[in-house]
């Protein structure tokens, strides 16, 4: 048995964490009966911030298609505190955890101009995308292949191809 | 024997290895080249390479989320 410093340090092989992220999946389906999303919560955050400039997103063709879904969360009015926002918190305090367990906890710097305009530009890019898909590699994929979603396969494969793009872009302007 | 050192903080996975890949080739054997990171993925990434490369590669943990990865370049195959 290897002391628990070894276990808290070290990252976890994939397997044990694709275990446990499987398990967690399903005991959070069922128990709060959504699977777990990221962006869904940055949408309906989204949605709030443009209703204080006075713009109605509601009302835009996109929610003519994902109303059935949104309509819940939205009728109550509970745009910015709901279970994808408490889904969000839960990764940020539970790093926030793992890191310190680790005591590894470091405030990042940013290194360049260069790097910040290419992280705010993917950022911005990956947050259109996800909207398009219906979710991020999370909600889209890593949720969606269990729901035996078709949805989630098709991303799956374009998902590859944006990251073979992405990794010649990285080796052509980033090093 | 020279010693390099490439500056990695603040920086992600692959990027830190991409850097070192480039470095490895301008140098000569029995050249070591020392990353330095603040990213906990990225000496398991280099070390994974480096092995399956065969490169003597070594993690040090300089400070508290803080590493310096240590690599040798051998003789060209």
């Amino acid at each position: 048995m290897k002391p628990i410093v070894t276990w808290l340090k070290k990252p976890w092989p994939y397997w044990v964490g694709g275990i446990l992220l499987g398990f967690i999946n399903v005991m959070l389906l069922a128990v709060s009966g959504i699977s777990w999303q990221i962006t869904s919560g940055f949408l309906l955050w989204g949605v709030g911030i443009l209703e204080w400039f006075g713009l109605e997103p509601l009302r835009w063709e996109y929610f003519d298609h994902f109303k059935y879904y949104y309509a819940p969360v939205i009728s109550n009015d509970h745009v910015f505190i709901n279970q994808y926002t408490i889904l969000n918190m839960g990764v940020i305090v539970g790093s926030l955890i793992a890191t310190l367990l680790a005591s590894q906890f470091k405030w990042k710097k940013i290194k360049n101009k260069r790097q910040f305009i290419f992280a705010l530009f993917g950022g911005i890019i990956m947050g259109y995308g996800t909207r398009l898909a219906f979710g991020c590699n999370i909600g889209a994929f890593f949720s969606g292949i269990p729901s035996f979603s078709l949805h989630a396969w098709f991303f799956g494969i374009f998902a590859i191809f944006g990251a073979w793009i992405g990794s010649k872009i990285l080796i052509r302007f980033l090093l | 024997m020279a010693v390099r050192e490439i500056d990695c903080l603040c920086e992600l996975c692959p990027v830190p290895l991409l850097k070192a890949m480039k470095e490895l080739k301008t140098m000569e054997p029995g050249d070591v080249v020392i990353i330095r990171s603040d990213h906990s993925c990225v000496g398991i990434n280099i070390k994974e390479w480096a092995v399956k490369n065969q490169y003597p590669v070594e993690i040090v943990e300089a400070e508290d989320g803080e590493w310096e990865i240590y690599i040798e370049k051998i003789k060209e195959k």
